[in-house]
């Protein structure tokens, strides 16, 4: 335990050349960074690849058989009922992703705008946008099934109340209403986040341009796009990647609110949802073989459209430079 | 900087110390079996179950580790790899889920080991290994299935279980005009649609008689006579809660304990849970009536094997896990689980104490048909249970019954191969 502290009075005020100073630094620095390595090799490094080397053999049950070359990954274009539920799940999860930056992304923009003018009420709006939050997404699918229950639930009851009862709805039972209902409640969940950041950045913007915009004659609506807009482009950037990562990974929130089969008829099966019963609820003896191709899949295809996206928005950022 | 070490350490020993604490050892050299479930609230019941073999096995003590059932299959691969440490006993699933268990090696066979010489092959079944023909588990349970029905509500509305389907249909139009929900089930959950389909669809398409014929691949999915039971399933749902679809399993059973529902298409394992949300409740149960144009001529009741007790290939404890599985093979754990958990045990000559249960297992050993979806094609992906469940819900929206059949004959011809050419 000594020889940890020791490095900290070195490098403390007085201790030496920066260099020599950082290189004595190093066993603390690693120290720090040990418990995190370890918890990251672990819990990440080692999953992922023994996932990309489970997903190249052949399985019977939990016992690995021969090398299987890519017939795992053939196997989820190819094989009925996976090759069609691969896709339409990934077609889900577009329009989850649609459906969220459309929502999500723009509710979070608008309010942080509104709430960046306003001058009462403000902390207490923020904190009551940002409290969907901190429930667990299995709480808040859990909370919203009840409230939507078409017998004793609050939404349809309350519709009936004001004389609305035409518009009550099989919320979560019509394949054409299920995955919508679904991602607004995301959004009702998620929305305090990129309003945060929204509102860091607005904040960041000097109020100078907007007074240089309105002396040019321009409306605020003008100076909004013009002026304003384009500078959130990198929080535009970060917000939208996270959105992306976040949505494609979905899964606990259509768990808890619509199972593990993505009810009704895998109307709101996405690629999370596909991979936990292609993994624990799978008849097929390779279900370990099958599920770890379909993890790698949606991983090069996550990381891989998330470093292209953060490519284009660095160069937009650029560009604004 | 040397506090904070200081307190980081003792937090190290504190969270260290419960790994390095001797493990489950009991005293002497009594040997602890640990029997795996995914049944947390049978967990007072089974404890009054094995009393009887602790005491005649002084040796054994019997631990019962229920883990929740949305957790079990996911968890019940990882705990029989294991080379030490695992489960002894380990409850499984019946018919197809368990063949990659089987298949990996993870099962010891009973073959040989357990006396079943008096037991029904067709219970057998549901334990064994499809591609070697062994033993790998002893059924414990039988479902039957049956419309269940609200003894207050058709005395109040001066109602007989139906014999005839008209009679049937008029007793559902005579409860919806009193504002009663005639049947409480659920359209959101895809088996719980295969069911009612099982339950009011068997007579049309022809029983075990079509099951039999489709399995040596004589008939498939899309034959008139299956898509017509699929077609009276649906049609139903004028007497389904409002709103079908959205219905989950939870509010289904919730309508029929609180006596808003008359009827509850299901199995004998919601009686026990519905008598225990609400003990005033009494429940009836009757077979569904011959549905128009029906195969066979009188009602019958479906049934299925729940699943079995087998033992974990890797056991430390093989020979007292074998004593065990072989004790579950007896009328006297019959009885007793009979009994605690009021179930149709599986064992043979084992009535069950529950007249309700014993009515529906009677039903089923006069007139009885199999659970086709989940006893003759519930061995490769998609189960046909889950199959026919999505056709159906298809159907609440609209879709003709020769496409759901198209949809159901689609996901099974993907890995079912008929057994007659």
């Amino acid at each position: 335990m000594t020889s940890t502290t020791e490095p900290v009075e070195v490098a403390g005020p007085g201790g030496g050349s920066s260099r020599r100073r950082g290189r004595r630094r190093w066993p603390l620095l690693l120290v720090f960074l040990l418990p995190a390595l370890v918890l990251y090799t672990v819990f990440i490094v080692y999953p992922l690849v023994s996932a990309l080397q489970y997903s190249f053999f052949d399985w019977t049950g939990t016992r690995q058989d021969g090398f299987a070359g890519l017939a795992n990954f053939r196997d989820l274009f190819t094989k009925y009922p996976l090759s069609e539920q691969v896709w339409r799940a990934l077609a889900h999860n577009c329009v989850f992703f649609i459906g969220t930056m459309l929502i999500q992304t723009t509710g979070g923009l608008l309010l942080a705008t509104l709430l960046h003018r306003s001058r009462r009420g403000k902390r207490f709006l923020q904190t009551a946008y940002v409290l969907p939050h901190l429930v667990s997404p299995i709480v808040a699918g859990y909370l919203w099934s009840l409230m939507l229950n078409p017998q004793f639930g609050a939404v349809n009851a309350a519709l009936r109340g004001i004389g609305l009862g035409s518009l009550a709805q099989p919320w979560r039972g019509d394949p054409h209403l299920a995955l919508p209902v679904a991602i607004v409640i995301n959004a009702w969940q998620w929305v305090g986040f990129p309003m945060l950041l929204f509102a860091a950045a607005l904040a960041g913007i000097p109020e100078e341009y907007h007074e240089a915009a309105r002396v040019d004659g321009a409306s605020a609506w003008k100076s909004f796009w013009r002026v304003t807009f384009p500078l959130l482009t990198p929080v535009l950037g970060i917000v939208t990647v996270l959105t992306f990562i976040g949505n494609f990974n979905i899964l606990d929130l259509i768990y808890a609110l619509q199972g593990s089969k993505g009810n009704p008829a895998y109307s709101t099966d996405v690629l999370g949802l596909l991979f936990y019963r292609t993994a624990f609820e799978n008849p097929d003896a390779n279900a370990i073989g099958q599920s770890s191709a379909l993890a790698v899949c949606m991983f090069i295809l996550i990381f891989g459209i998330s470093a292209v996206a953060n490519r284009f928005f660095r160069r937009m950022e650029a560009r604004l430079k | 900087m040397r506090k904070f070490c200081t307190v980081i350490t003792a937090l190290g020993v504190v969270l260290a110390a419960p790994a390095c604490a001797p493990s489950t050892k009991s005293g002497g050299d009594k040997v602890t079996l640990t029997v795996l479930s995914w049944r947390p609230e049978d967990t007072a019941g089974y404890a009054k179950i094995f009393a009887p073999f602790e005491k005649s096995h002084p040796k054994v003590k019997v631990k019962f580790k229920p883990i929740k059932n949305t957790e079990y299959l996911t968890v019940l691969p990882t705990e029989l790899k294991k080379a030490t440490g695992g489960p002894d006993v380990v409850q499984l699933k019946p018919y197809g889920p368990i063949q990659s268990l089987i298949s990996a090696g993870n099962l010891a066979p009973l073959d040989g080991q357990v006396d079943v010489s008096k037991w029904d092959p067709t219970v057998l079944q549901a334990a064994k290994g499809k591609q070697d023909g062994k033993l790998y588990g002893v059924p414990y349970a039988m479902q039957t299935l049956s419309v269940l029905y609200n003894k207050k509500i058709f005395a109040d509305q001066q109602i007989q279980p139906p014999t005839t389907w008209a009679q049937f249909i008029a007793d559902c139009d005579k409860l919806k005009k009193a504002g009663i929900t005639p049947l409480s089930t659920s359209g959101l959950q895809p088996w719980v649609l295969a069911i009612d389909h099982q339950i009011f669809g068997a007579t049309r398409y022809g029983g075990d008689d079509f099951a039999k014929a489709a399995v040596a691949g004589q008939k498939n999915f899309t034959d008139p006579d299956y898509t017509a039971s699929l077609d009276v399933t649906a049609k139903l749902k004028p007497y389904y809660p409002d709103k079908v679809t959205a219905v989950d399993y939870p509010d289904a059973q919730t309508l029929f304990t609180s006596g808003k529902a008359a009827m509850y298409p299901g199995g004998s394992y919601e009686v026990g849970p519905f008598t225990k949300t609400n003990p005033d409740l009494q429940i009836g149960s009757f077979d569904a009536p011959p549905a128009p144009g029906a195969k066979v001529n009188h009602a019958l009741t479906s049934g299925f094997v729940d699943g079995s007790y087998g033992v974990n290939a890797h056991s430390e404890h093989k020979t007292e896990a074998m004593e065990l599985i072989k004790w579950m093979a007896t009328p006297e754990f019959g009885q007793l689980y009979a009994n605690t958990l009021k179930q149709i045990s599986a064992v043979p000559g084992v009535t069950p104490g529950d007249p309700l249960l014993a009515q529906t297992y009677q039903g089923f050993k006069t007139h009885g048909a199999t659970y086709m979806m989940v006893v003759d094609f519930g061995y490769g992906n998609p189960l046909g249970r889950d199959q026919e469940g999505e056709a159906l819900q298809k159907m609440l929206g609209g879709t003709s019954a020769a496409d759901a059949g198209k949809l159901v004959q689609k996901g099974i011809s993907a890995w079912f191969k008929p057994s007659g050419g």
